[in-house]
């Protein structure tokens, strides 16, 4: 036995190691957590993570010993249900749900999940950010129907937090094999500018200048301000932009940014935010693919643990994240990708270096789900 | 100036003769050094993503000793990743890429629905 426990230092790529873990049923011990450190040991944000993941299995053992230094770990089965949790506000709701996002289709009952916390901050892909883009993007693995949906409920801005969102995701036997090898033209371009606790005409302000820089792309675009108040606004003040470009076959790109959290840096203007947002856009447009580069890991793992038949997406550019991932893939599923890079050419003005990944699933069926 | 123009296309015609000769010299080692050119511009994935990854360095081997009693401990940043580092999946952007340029905002003008369509679309 063993032979099925996997061993890593260190506590980066924490989350891609304990989801892999939990779908694949295979044991990990992460040592060596922040040893060196001043401060070792586990963080509070990764010990509200590991209780969101006992919370979402059974029969889950964790085992952390006395300084949070080595964390052994044996996943139970994926429950699911309605949880409710409260997380940690060193971190966004964004890197708690990006977990839950790549295991919810594969509880026993439909995952019903209330999350509290900081819904938008600088770092993490804010939830706004994933219901545009992950979303979709799941569907195109027919992962899709009634009770599909994350939905804001109320605003938290980082440091304070505040926030709460709300997320369910049907449960499925079966992940349908893809061939996402042509993302087509960008049709348009939706937005979110976000303002809670300051004046709500810093959403317009940012819409002003995103606007003033795609607008010389195409005309279709609309930014939607949202401006929540009261008991919906959170503890903190801030605002900031989600920018998501929609194309002819249903890809999407995004980009986003947040304010600086109160007393955390130099303040920044919105019209600052919204142009630099708009140009991490392009970026991402010039990066392209059929998926976004921070959910590039999430559609490899559906591609994994899809049915046994080839599934083709082309990316961008490997950000290191994602080659980690893809190291995890074979460590926990055995399973490795062809790697293509198709060059772009020289008189075409469609940006940078495409990647075309592609792999055979391992024909993972979900033996939690039951069977009605 | 028929005279001349005659000779012109005969001088052509010889220097034309000659590239051809030219051309052929050195066949093998042209093809070998575009092939080496298009690996250097290429890398291999695969082997970026799958192969580098066998050395894991023992970092005790490399601790200093002082006295033989105390080791030095230092912050892992010599390390290929750093195994203690954030854990975030955002990919910053490309800081040589300047989006107020024109000629980078050309580069992309094709990706839009705006832009220049293939024949085949």
């Amino acid at each position: 036995m063993a032979s099925h426990r996997l061993t890593y230092d260190g506590c980066n790529f924490f989350r891609q190691r304990l989801v892999l873990s939990t779908l694949s049923g295979k044991r990990v011990k992460i040592k060596n957590i922040r040893s060196k450190d001043d401060d070792p040991g586990l963080r509070d944000f990764e010990a509200s993570f590991i209780r969101l993941l006992d919370k979402v299995t059974n029969g889950s053992r964790i085992e952390i010993n006395q300084t949070g230094t080595v964390l052994f770990y044996q996943p139970g089965l994926l429950h699911g249900g309605p949880i409710e949790h409260d997380c940690n506000t060193q971190r966004s709701i964004g890197y708690y749900l990006e977990a839950l996002l790549m295991l919810a289709p594969f509880m026993k009952t439909s995952l019903k999940a209330t999350l509290r916390g900081v819904t938008n901050d600088p770092s993490d892909p804010t939830v706004d950010m994933l219901k545009s883009t992950a979303l979709p993007l799941m569907k195109q693995f027919g992962i899709d129907g009634e009770g599909f949906e994350l939905k804001v409920l109320k605003r938290g801005m980082a440091p304070g937090g505040g926030g709460e969102v709300f997320f369910t995701c049907p449960v499925r036997r079966t992940i349908r094999p893809v061939q996402l090898t042509d993302p087509g033209k960008i049709k348009r371009i939706r937005g979110v500018a976000y303002s809670v606790r300051v004046s709500p005409q810093m959403a317009n302000r940012i819409v002003e200048a995103a606007r003033g820089v795609l607008n010389q792309f195409i005309p279709d675009i609309y930014i939607h301000t949202d401006h929540m108040k009261g008991p919906n606004s959170g503890k903190s003040p801030g605002f900031g932009l989600t920018l998501v470009a929609e194309t002819l076959n249903g890809s999407f790109l995004s980009a986003e940014m947040a304010s600086t959290p109160q007393g955390q840096g130099d303040p920044i203007l919105p019209e600052d935010l919204g142009r630099n947002c708009a140009k991490l856009l392009l970026e991402e447009v010039y990066r392209g693919g059929c998926v976004d580069s921070s959910n590039q890991s999430l559609a490899l793992l559906l591609m994994t643990l899809g049915q046994q038949d080839v599934s083709k997406v082309l990316l961008g550019p490997l950000p290191p994240y994602t080659i980690e991932f893809l190291r995890h893939i074979r460590d926990f599923f055995q399973i490795m990708f062809k790697i293509e890079v198709q060059k772009s050419s020289e008189d075409s003005r469609k940006g940078g270096d495409k990647i075309l990944m592609t792999c055979v699933g391992v024909g993972y069926s979900n033996i939690n789900k039951t069977i009605k | 100036t028929k005279q001349t123009a005659s000779e012109s296309e005969e001088e052509e015609k010889e220097e034309e003769e000659e590239g051809a000769l030219r051309w052929k010299e050195g066949l093998q080692q042209k093809a070998s050094e575009a092939f080496l050119r298009q690996q250097e511009a290429a890398p291999n994935l695969r082997k970026l993503v799958y192969g580098s990854v066998a050395e894991a360095a023992d970092s005790e081997d490399e601790e200093e000793e002082l006295g033989g009693l105390f080791r030095v401990s230092r912050p892992q940043n010599s390390k290929k990743f750093q195994a203690n580092a954030l854990d975030c999946s955002r990919f910053n952007p490309d800081a040589s890429h300047d989006w107020d340029l024109e000629e980078m905002l050309n580069s992309i003008r094709d990706c839009f629905v705006t832009g220049k369509w293939d024949e085949n679309q």
